[in-house]
């Protein structure tokens, strides 16, 4: 496998060719990478691959220092719809 | 209603928890895994003084004292939000929810992966996976496996694996590129292996700490640093080589090395095959910090403690109100500066939970933080008290930045 194939988000299969090739052409920020290319949107919610984004469009701009660079959504964990339907009573 | 609630029954929210229940309060303890124990569960090494430090006895030991003192637990539950309503704190799992006044964030470091083209294979996976499953399950993750990432965990894990009679090929870098970087750079790595080069037996290594001091003589040590690597427990560490794939028909049979130059610039023609059944990917580690984000706490990046850490003070208290953090959720240290800190957080807890007298203890138990961290065996960053110091001027700003809203 070459490096261009090599694989950065596994759960949506986006590429590091793909990330370093928007992030380029867009001067794309970690978020805007993520929405363009569904890295970090998976399964997994960005637990593996989140890092990797973010230092991918940290070569078009440096890390923002007070901020998450990529915003953290409940529920931070998979949870099934019937669990995160259901009325506690 | 609990007085108390803990997320993470790591060494931090176990120390937290035994602090608090000692002090009356009701203490329940939650957690996503299914033993307690957090990350100290895998750890095992022989301190400078000769003795052993066996997480699994180290574990069992602070469980059976939380237990004892009547604190309750709730294993494998992952708390997935955490917000306040009406003054106080709701926490969310799959089945229960749960409530309190004063809600302690424990809940450690994750592993940051790099990306190695074959990754993906299975028999690959995280040098702390390969460290649980050996030290806490009792499973070799294999026969012979090579570890990619050279730095203090990789190198701990490397020789705890050895212990266990597994063979490692050896510890080697990952192939430069845009995400790589620093880890991927001979000269870094050496520089950052030199901070723990009193774990190392190796005299070269100890002899090369005292003689790399300047730039120069770094990257002189690189240029001639020898390409078969120098041996730590005897396990070869190869700063002059990396890892261009990982290859294998379903899962891994071996990686494709190549010679690096000092700059980490692979030298064509050198790519050779190494042959082993699993493969360990060593990144470092960071704060995990998703419950502090989805509460609404101020960060602040800051790389010598790993990555973002919620904004806090010395009482382990964050800016928001019954809202506290202890352990690797404020920076990457050993299971010893943790427990330190989970001692804090929990006198702080019993403070604003109404019981007096607490001064004394609390300030003793601050300096007892930066104790332990001086005398710490395991340095994660050289620069953790830098980083330390950066974040309590960020504390500041914040607290002067506050005021004038108010005023
Ligand atoms: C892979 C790995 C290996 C390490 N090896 C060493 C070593 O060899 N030596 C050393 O000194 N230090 C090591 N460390 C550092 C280690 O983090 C500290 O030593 C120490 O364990 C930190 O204690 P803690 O209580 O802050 O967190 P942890 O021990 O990590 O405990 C945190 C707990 O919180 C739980 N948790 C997290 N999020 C949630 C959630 N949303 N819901 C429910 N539960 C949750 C986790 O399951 C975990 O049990 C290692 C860390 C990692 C990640």
């Amino acid at each position: 496998m070459t490096e261009e194939e090599m694989i950065v988000c596994r759960c949506e299969e986006v590429s590091y060719e793909e990330l370093l090739q928007t992030a380029t052409k867009y001067n794309c920020s970690p978020r805007e990478l993520k929405l363009r290319t569904r890295a970090g949107m998976g399964y997994c919610g960005g637990r593996t691959c989140r890092g990797m984004v973010d230092t991918v469009a940290s070569t078009i701009k440096a890390q923002e220092r007070t901020q998450i660079s990529l915003k953290y959504q409940p529920p931070i964990r998979p949870i099934t719809f019937g669990d995160l339907g259901r009325q506690d009573k | 209603m609990n007085d108390v609630i803990i997320v993470g029954a790591g060494p931090a929210g176990l120390s937290a928890g035994i602090t608090c229940a000692k002090k009356g309060l009701g203490v329940l303890i939650i957690d996503e895994y299914m033993k307690p124990g957090g990350r100290l569960l895998g750890q095992l090494y022989e301190e400078p003084n000769g003795s052993w430090w066996n997480g699994i006895q180290e574990s069992t030991s602070l469980y059976e004292h939380a237990v004892d003192l009547g604190i309750q637990f709730q294993l494998n539950t992952p708390v997935n939000n955490i917000e306040k309503l009406d003054q106080s704190w709701v926490i969310y799992t799959d089945k229960h929810t749960f409530n309190t006044d004063h809600l302690l964030l424990a809940t450690g470091a994750a592993e940051s992966p790099v990306p190695v083209p074959g990754w993906t294979l299975p028999g690959v996976m995280s040098v702390g996976a390969a460290q649980v499953m050996t030290n806490v399950h009792r499973v070799k993750p294999g026969e012979r496996g090579v570890i990619i990432g050279v730095n203090v965990l990789s190198a701990a894990i490397a020789m705890e694996l050895q212990l266990a009679g597994i063979d490692v090929a050896c510890l080697t870098l990952p192939k430069l590129n845009k995400i790589t970087k620093n880890a991927a750079q001979p000269k870094d790595v050496l520089e950052s292996l030199l901070h723990v080069s009193h774990m190392a037996p190796s005299p070269l290594i100890r002899f090369g700490s005292k003689l790399m001091k300047n730039d120069f003589m770094k990257k002189m040590g690189v240029t001639f640093y020898p390409k078969e690597g120098v041996k730590m427990w005897d396990i070869p560490i190869q700063l002059r080589k990396a890892v261009i794939n990982i290859y294998g028909d379903g899962e891994v049979e071996g990686i494709t090395s190549a010679t690096i130059d000092a700059n980490g610039e692979v030298v064509s023609g050198s790519e050779e095959n190494i042959a082993c059944d699993f493969v360990c990917i060593a990144g470092g580690l960071y704060p995990l910090t998703e419950l502090a984000a989805v509460a609404g706490c101020p960060f602040y990046l800051i790389d010598e403690l790993g990555g973002y850490v919620p904004l806090h003070n010395e009482r382990m208290e964050t800016t928001l109100d019954g809202l506290y953090v202890a352990g690797n959720i404020t920076g990457i240290e050993g299971a010893k500066v943790a427990i330190a800190q989970g001692v804090t957080a929990g006198l702080s807890i019993a403070e604003n939970a109404g019981i007096s007298g607490l001064d004394v203890d609390i300030q003793h138990s601050i300096q007892s933080i930066e104790l332990t961290r001086d005398k710490a065996y395991i340095q994660f960053h050289p620069e953790v008290k830098k980083g330390k110091r950066i974040l309590k001027e960020q504390w500041k700003e914040y607290e002067r930045s506050v005021k004038k809203l108010v005023h």
